[in-house]
């Protein structure tokens, strides 16, 4: 098929593939980045059990294939008695696996911060938890910008794994678009081009978003 | 009699404090008192332990043996009580530690906020009136690091006093800093011992000790060496210590 052919009779399953995609990624790095801070809190708490389960976490989620982890979702949940829709088995995958990633950004952005600091603001009298509050996770999180913004990218391509369960139309990703085109009539490798141009181009907006985030928040030392 | 029992109770009380660093040992059987209003200033030659005592006492440092009392109670061990506790001490430290990623201001209110729960408005209020007192009121909306060190380590004197604390420790205040910017802070320091603020200083600003301080501490290899009123310390040292001490930075 040629690309005019392509666009006219799938263009509406691309852009609405496409903004599908854009959700997953929107819905999933908001919840990849909530349960990574959280994580990095308890890794970093004073309780023992609490710093070994943050550590174990980011262990098996950031070491584990986003495809497997998909498997045991779909096949092992049901046998728990935990049955979820194939769309939120994709969207909790695409929050875990990056979860573990936003973790350990955290971690590194907290090794900037300068150890004074931190003695200057417990001679203060703050709490453990003021402390994480307003000077721990605030400048971690002002000076991960950049590898953050390499992580909703992240995110965004493991949203693909909605490519591997049966969604229905109105639900696929654009890497599912593709299956579901090719599964229909020759798309061929423009098929796959045409969703590989919106994942660069949507790459493209998200890391000159990141950029300037960066540079309105990055702390001077 | 309880009024004058408490007069009578030291600020800051230190009782056969030992510590060590694995093999190292760092404070050697320290007993040392602050009263009200005193200025007390520690000396000695690098590693001689000064700075690790004077961070013992609001537990930046653990101590192995011995006490450490504040106003007669002794040191809580960590928790919410520890933290209270830190709260009624001020600290300076030599590298400032300004919060970077916060204005001076709100560096200025974020413990009296927070800890002390002002509101917003007295504590902003409070704080402009003390960046007055040191001299940064015009600096009170920037960044620390677009401050000179100079204005730094005065509004980090201005955080500290924003908790009204019992006493003030600095830790070598003015080690960091260009040699034309030390005389505003010790300026700063010198207007608040006039005032009655207890103080316990680590510094090596000799002409600063000799004007400012009740007592002079020398310290060396760990230990208490001499323990003297300043006039008689830098004039006659009863130690040989102190003596070489003194002729070494002259030169």
């Amino acid at each position: 098929m040629s690309l005019s052919a392509l666009l006219s009779e799938y263009g509406d399953l691309y852009l609405r593939a496409l903004l599908n995609t854009w959700r997953l990624t929107a819905l999933c790095f908001a919840g990849a980045f909530a349960i990574g801070v959280a994580i990095t809190v308890l890794r970093v708490c004073p309780v023992k059990p609490l710093r070994v389960f943050g550590d174990f976490f980011v262990q098996v989620f950031r070491n584990i294939p986003g495809a497997a982890l998909l498997i045991l979702l779909v096949y092992a949940l049901p046998r728990l008695r935990v049955l979820l829709s194939y769309e939120m088995c994709v969207i909790v995958a695409s929050v875990l696996i990056p979860s573990a990633f936003c973790s350990e950004h955290l971690m590194s952005g907290m090794n900037t911060i300068s150890p004074g600091e931190i003695e200057a603001a417990r001679a203060l009298g703050l709490t453990f938890t003021q402390l994480i509050g307003r000077i721990v996770i605030p400048q971690a999180l002002r000076s991960t910008v950049l590898p953050m913004t390499s992580l909703v990218v992240g995110t965004m391509l493991t949203t693909a794994l909605g490519s591997q369960v049966p969604l229905r139309p109105n639900q696929l990703e654009l890497t599912g678009a593709v299956n579901y085109i090719n599964s229909r009539a020759v798309g061929g490798i423009l098929a796959f081009a045409i969703s590989a141009a919106l994942y660069v181009a949507t790459a493209l907006v998200i890391g000159w978003v990141g950029g300037r985030i960066d540079r309105k928040v990055r702390i001077l030392r | 009699m309880t009024q004058i029992q408490s007069r009578d109770v030291p600020v800051i009380e230190l009782r056969h404090v030992d510590k060590h660093y694995g093999d190292l040992h760092v404070l050697k059987d320290i007993s040392l008192s602050v009263g009200k209003g005193e200025v007390v200033v520690i000396i000695g030659p690098s590693g001689s332990g000064k700075s690790t005592l004077c961070r013992t006492v609001n537990r930046l440092e653990t101590i192995d043996s011995g006490e450490i009392l504040i106003e007669g109670v002794p040191l809580p061990q960590d928790g919410r009580q520890l933290a209270a506790l830190r709260s009624r001490i001020g600290m300076v430290f030599q590298s400032f530690n300004l919060f970077s990623h916060m204005t001076v201001l709100d560096n200025m209110i974020l413990a009296p906020t927070g800890v002390l729960k002002l509101n917003r408005k007295a504590a902003k209020d409070e704080a402009m009136a003390l960046l007055d007192r040191v001299g940064v009121a015009d600096q009170a909306h920037k960044l620390p690091a677009q401050l000179s060190g100079g204005q730094q380590q005065r509004a980090a004197i201005a955080r500290a006093l924003a908790m009204h604390p019992r006493a003030m420790l600095f830790d070598e205040p003015t080690s960091a800093l260009d040699p034309e910017m030390i005389g505003e802070v010790l300026n700063v320091m010198t207007e608040l011992a006039a005032d009655g603020m207890t103080m316990l200083i680590v510094t090596h600003e000799m002409n600063f000790a000799r004007r400012v301080a009740s007592r002079v501490i020398f310290m060396d290899g760990g230990s208490i060496v001499e323990e003297n009123t300043p006039e008689a310390f830098f004039t006659q040292p009863r130690s040989q210590r102190a003596l070489d001490f003194l002729q070494s930075i002259r030169n």
